[in-house]
């Protein structure tokens, strides 16, 4: 599974790195920033499918 | 802090909540599931046009432009627009590369040990006694304590700081006379002239003196070259203090209520403190202390079909987007292991609370090390909670310590 985030729609709530701490991080500003590259190795699948599930904005999205 | 940067929105400054009886203020969620059903969209009189479901809320946040944030949203007395929750964009987002990081979750972490400690300490004054009074000696005071060691003050002035909020948030409660008494206006009015007095005094000392506390960052703040003005550090301060202190005092208020009426899930987080974010994500929803935020349309549109006219206020009721059915499972059902859970406490767009960071770890903190010394409690028998509409504080809170229900 691949994930991305809109960096338009991100409002920087946390909820990403909070919930999935090695697939997000945050920037200086407190917005999302995204740890991985390409597909998300499946040990970290639950932890971005928590991040998509808790993101205020929908600004996470899985395919 | 909360929705929307102050998360406080419309709800500070006259708003339909002043008209809940106070059953619906304990317990709003059966109205909000009666709101959503019945009338969706729906324009009140003399009020505005109220929003109960998600679906127009996120539609009115994701549109700043035309459903704007600026001053004539709210009502406080306060001379300049409140800065940044007041300032539209394009201007907003300057502001808010100023002060987002200071309040990011990088820059709040380090409070961590002071909050618990702050925690702790008001727990050590209730010494030996079995009743407290939760609101006045714990919910009050804590994050107006946080907010004066955050902005460098001192915490002997916490009744300055108490009174100048009360009188600005609640001016009704202080006077005894309706919010549209010409009394109740002219004394809020003045309270606003004091804030405005206090922060000018303690920024003058730090343009002589720097130390290290957020005002003196202010004062040597950059943005595109230029400094923030002494007004905009006010407007700024200004804010913090209607936005920073009553919001996590009702947070509390109403998350404490909750779980003492509620032991078996309060045991949950007794025995496994590990939930406790949890905890707190779910009581935000379910109890969505800020029940609403106001904002004010600048052009002629429509939401689910009401037509909405330039000018009209807005009130988008963060409650009952929070417990919307179409959002979430089980949205009437409080469960501490929800997979999903995007609630709007903190109002959501590009006003977003700016202290949302700050108030989860206050929160967290104060859940932590309350239930690790004060498993059980109760709301004193016979003694019913009124919460203020809108902001939904408690004034008082009768507490029985050491008794489980």
């Amino acid at each position: 599974v691949r994930v991305r985030v809109d960096l338009d729609t991100c409002q920087g709530h946390g909820r990403c790195y909070d919930l999935a701490p090695d697939v997000f991080g945050a920037d200086d500003e407190g917005y999302a920033q995204l740890l991985v590259t390409g597909d998300v190795p499946a040990e970290l699948e639950q932890q971005a499918r928590a991040a998509e599930a808790n993101c205020p904005e929908r600004a996470i999205v899985l395919d | 802090m909360s929705t929307t940067e102050t998360d406080g929105g419309g709800s500070y400054g006259g708003s339909p909540f002043e008209q809940m009886d106070p059953e619906t203020a304990r317990h709003p969620q059966p109205s909000y599931k009666l709101m959503r059903d019945l009338m969706p969209v729906t324009r009140m009189d003399g009020i505005g046009v109220l929003l109960a479901r998600r679906a127009e809320v996120d539609e009115a946040f994701r549109q700043p432009e035309l459903f704007s944030s600026a001053m004539d949203a709210v009502a406080l007395q306060n001379v300049r627009p409140l800065i940044p929750l007041q300032i539209d964009p394009p201007e907003h987002k300057k502001f808010r590369k100023i002060l987002d990081p200071l309040f990011a979750p990088k820059q709040v972490k380090p409070l961590e040990e002071p909050v618990a400690a702050l925690v702790n300490e008001l727990i050590d004054g209730f010494g030996d006694a079995t009743e407290v009074d939760f609101s006045k000696q714990f919910s009050t005071p804590f994050p107006s304590q946080v907010f004066l060691t955050l902005l460098g003050l001192p915490l002997d002035d916490l009744p300055v700081f108490l009174a100048m909020k009360d009188g600005i948030i609640r001016p009704d409660h202080v006077v005894g006379k309706p919010r549209d008494d010409k009394e109740t206006v002219a004394y809020q009015r003045g309270i606003a002239q004091s804030i405005y007095d206090y922060f000018d005094r303690v920024l003058d000392e730090r343009e002589v003196e720097r130390r290290d506390d957020l005002l003196s960052r202010f004062l040597d703040t950059e943005v595109e070259g230029e400094r923030l003005t002494r007004h905009d550090i006010l407007d700024i301060c200004f804010l913090f203090l209607i936005a920073g202190l009553d919001t996590v005092s009702a947070s509390l208020d109403c998350f404490f209520g909750y779980l003492a009426e509620h032991p078996e899930q309060r045991r949950q987080l007794v025995e496994d403190p590990s939930i406790i974010p949890a905890v707190v994500e779910e009581l935000l929803r379910w109890e969505t202390p800020v029940i609403g935020v106001a904002r004010v349309a600048t052009a002629d549109t429509e939401l689910a079909g009401c037509p909405i006219h330039k000018g009209d206020h807005v009130m988008a009721i963060l409650g009952s987007a929070n417990t919307d059915e179409a959002e979430f499972d089980d949205a009437d059902v409080v469960r501490f292991d929800r997979e999903a859970n995007r609630h709007l406490a903190f109002g959501g767009g590009v006003h977003r609370c700016l202290g949302s960071h700050l108030a989860r770890l206050e929160l967290r903190v104060a859940l932590r090390e309350w239930h690790a010394r004060i498993p059980d409690y109760r709301i004193q028998p016979g003694a019913e909670l009124d919460y203020t509409p809108g902001i939904r504080s408690l004034d008082t809170f009768p507490m029985v310590l050491g008794v489980s229900q």
